[in-house]
């Protein structure tokens, strides 16, 4: 790609995340009908820019595997499997449809029942590793054991049926020690999230909207 | 000192497995206690006016939002006898199969002998992707946003969005999923009342949002939240199926930390005596 062009792209996307930033923010901070139809335009173009990213993830799939299909790399039965099931899927989507019995039924059957029995079986692996892991040694375990038993104690339907104040103890650990620690990692995020955006339109960080990378 | 031996993963398997047989061979009905929370959104929702819109909106994976259904489903027969609305908006991939389990499950449909008709009292539209813009884009302008129901029929010939415009039609939001982050912009933004039916994780997660806003955020608090609502419904669902194990799991869990600790002094001690 020639210099003129990844300038031309690069700069065009900023203007146009610029643009789209300034809408949403405009938005928030004042009353303005114009800034709202365009916000509101823009997140529409946004849910209709997200439907493609499921082709997207299709096309990036498929190109893998049947890379991966025709050199008979490994695991490449389970990667064929999974492309047909893919087209079957797809076809019997569209042909009876999303909310139909039939789709769901068969949804129901395989992907959800499959993925129930894992989900499942995490009890069993909790357990076992709760066994192993609460064992008190130090201070430090202590203290997480004690914690952690808390919140199971705690939540239980039997302590909670002889202890009733039980589920008060739990909001004020759940609404005070939990959220502290919640807040401050969403602040942080929260910051940590304009900084970055800042510094992608500066073109600071590596990607697609530096111009002086080869792209 | 008696001396304690390493379990295996194996041994707790097989006991934790022996115990999920005895509740579903043996349901013994253990009691629970009615939770604040859940008693206020019952009573929330018990208080709309007939035919107000009640939106089931989020995302999240059917596997793990099944924890969620327990509740929905019965707050989904509790809004079909009071006659109020329901609008499904699927924000993620499998919320379109989750969301119509709940309501094919709560056997609403006068095609089970329900009250409810589709397209006057409650509709399903399709996956709606893009997150947080969906939801602002949603909450500003539906008809914009979306132009079909799940189905493919225009929205403009329903008549539950004849009176679905806005943030401002809407009456109540409810969330059976994971993603309880919309509460910023549904209740945060726009006010409007919202009622979590959160899996036990997702509730000591999202619970302080109760706190944030007061009498505007209610949440469920998993099985056990789901047999509570069911309770107060007159029903026994999966909520009160899931409560036995679920009791007795937690005594396990309990009982399996202090004999992990017993282990540890038993080594402890014979650790000493070789020494010696």
């Amino acid at each position: 790609m020639s210099a003129t062009l990844t300038y031309i792209r690069t700069y065009l996307v900023r203007v146009i995340l610029i643009i789209a930033a300034l809408s949403g923010l405009v938005t928030w901070y004042f009353v303005s009908p114009q800034a709202d139809a365009i916000a509101n335009e823009l997140q529409i173009w946004n849910t209709a820019a997200a439907s493609w990213t499921l082709f997207v993830g299709i096309i990036t799939i498929f190109s893998h595997y049947i890379r991966s299909v025709m050199k008979r790399e490994r695991y490449w039965p389970y990667q064929l499997y999974a492309m047909i099931l893919m087209v079957l899927w797809c076809i019997m989507g569209v042909w009876s449809g999303l909310y139909s019995n039939l789709y769901q039924t068969a949804y129901l059957s395989t992907k959800i029942t499959l993925h129930i029995a894992i989900l499942g079986q995490l009890i069993f692996f909790f357990i076992s590793g709760v066994y192993r892991t609460f064992r008190i040694k130090t201070a430090r375990t202590l203290l997480y054991a004690f914690l952690a038993l808390i919140m199971v104690v705690l939540n239980a339907p039997w302590t909670q049926w002889i202890f009733p104040n039980a589920e008060k103890v739990t909001f004020w650990l759940l609404n005070n020690v939990g959220m502290s620690g919640e807040r401050t990692l969403a602040i942080t995020g929260g910051i940590g999230g304009v900084v970055l955006s800042i510094r992608i339109l500066l073109g600071l960080e590596k990607g697609a909207l530096r111009a002086t990378e080869e792209i | 000192m008696v001396e304690i031996p390493e379990l295996k993963s194996q041994h707790i398997w097989v006991v934790i497995l022996c115990v999920y047989i005895f509740t579903s061979v043996y349901p013994i009905g253990v009691p629970f206690r009615m939770s604040e929370a859940t008693l206020k959104a019952y009573n929330f929702i018990d208080s709309l006016p007939p035919g107000s819109i009640v939106i089931m909106g989020g995302s999240g994976v059917f596997a793990f939002d099944l924890e969620s259904s327990a509740a929905m489903i019965a707050a989904i027969k509790h809004m079909a006898r009071k006659g109020l609305r329901l609008v499904a908006l699927p924000l993620g991939t499998e919320a379109v199969q989750f969301q119509k389990y709940c309501i094919d499950t709560a056997r609403v449909d006068e095609k089970y002998g329900g009250p409810w008709k589709y397209g006057v009292d409650y509709a399903v539209l399709p996956y709606i992707p893009g997150g947080s813009a969906a939801v602002v884009s949603f909450l500003t302008d539906v008809h914009a946003l979306v132009s079909t129901d799940v189905m493919g029929n225009p929205i403009s010939k329903l008549p539950i969005f004849e009176d679905l415009h806005d943030y401002r039609d809407i009456a109540l939001w409810t969330c059976p999923h994971w993603g309880f982050w919309i509460v910023r912009y549904v209740t945060g933004e726009r006010g409007i009342p919202m009622i979590g039916f959160a899996q036990a994780a997702a509730y000591a997660l999202y619970s302080v949002y109760m706190m944030i806003y007061p009498d505007k955020v209610w949440l469920t608090n998993g099985f056990l939240g789901g047999a509570q609502y069911e309770k107060l419904v007159g029903i026994k669902g999966l909520g009160h199926a899931a409560m036995d194990s679920y009791s007795l799991i937690s005594i396990f869990v309990v009982f399996f930390v202090i004999l992990g600790n017993l282990r540890l002094l038993s080594s402890i001690k014979e650790e000493e005596e070789v020494i010696e």
